[in-house]
């Protein structure tokens, strides 16, 4: 007797992975001053003095610093814009 | 935001201005050298390199017209808003980072950061000209920042 044929139902579902994510990344230099990098990175990042001091003394004791993570775009338009204040802005992909 | 101020003497003008004639240009090209452009993508690549390079010229145009324009004794460049005394400040980095890889490549970090106590009888006169000015150029970032946050240093 012949098996009935069972079609297997498959399911498919379509999973967005979440867009890359990535760091802008700046690292110490000799040249610029601590209060330089500081107005640097008001301007830049538009953030409060009081954290653009705190990511100027992890850049000054770590030697780096992760300023600001997301999309792409904006993380290279950021890091432009730091190194048009002449700091070692760097892009990282986000681990 | 009231105008900001920046003194020298009419001799450390004169010094300066001199300097800037000589290393604007170079400076223009340090800074976009010294771009950490990303790979991968020419586009973007050009125009960051464009954006770059355009930004240096005009910071070199800036500095050389605010020296030529600070006349008198003292002499005194006047910065009338933030916008100016950011790029003000921006060009004064380029310079001071052209000085450093140009001039004096083969000091320190360590006895770089310490440049105003520098003066190393050993070196040529030409270089050591250099870090007085490296170190003046410094002096001026100080002042315009401490006016612009006066806690900036603390």
């Amino acid at each position: 007797m012949a098996k009935p044929k069972i079609k297997p139902e498959i399911k498919t579902e379509t999973v967005v992975a979440p867009a890359p994510q990535w760091n802008v990344v700046v690292l110490n230099d000799p040249i610029n001053f601590m209060g330089y990098v500081v107005v640097a990175f008001v301007s830049v990042l538009r953030i409060s003095n009081g954290e653009a001091k705190k990511l100027m003394r992890l850049v000054h004791e770590e030697g780096r610093a992760t300023v600001w993570t997301g999309d792409r775009e904006r993380a290279e338009l950021l890091a432009l814009e730091l190194q048009q204040w002449h700091l070692s802005a760097i892009l990282e992909a986000d681990a | 935001m009231p105008e900001l101020r920046l003194s020298m003497t009419k001799e450390a003008r004169t010094v300066l201005t001199d300097l800037l004639r000589l290393i604007a240009p170079a400076a223009a090209r340090v800074s976009v050298n010294r771009a950490r452009v990303p790979e991968g993508d020419p586009e973007v690549a050009a125009f960051w390199t464009e954006t770059l390079t355009a930004q240096a010229s005009e910071e070199a145009r800036l500095l050389a017209a605010a020296f030529a324009q600070a006349k008198g004794d003292p002499a005194v460049i006047v910065l009338r808003n933030e916008a100016q005394a950011h790029a003000f400040l921006r060009a004064l980095s380029a310079v001071r980072l052209a000085l450093r890889d140009l001039v004096f490549p083969d000091i320190t970090d360590a006895d770089l950061e310490a440049a105003g106590e520098l003066d190393d009888e050993s070196l040529p006169t030409e270089k050591r000209h250099a870090l007085a000015c490296y170190t003046c150029f410094g002096l001026l970032q100080q002042s315009l920042i401490l006016q612009l946050d006066p806690e900036a240093f603390e």
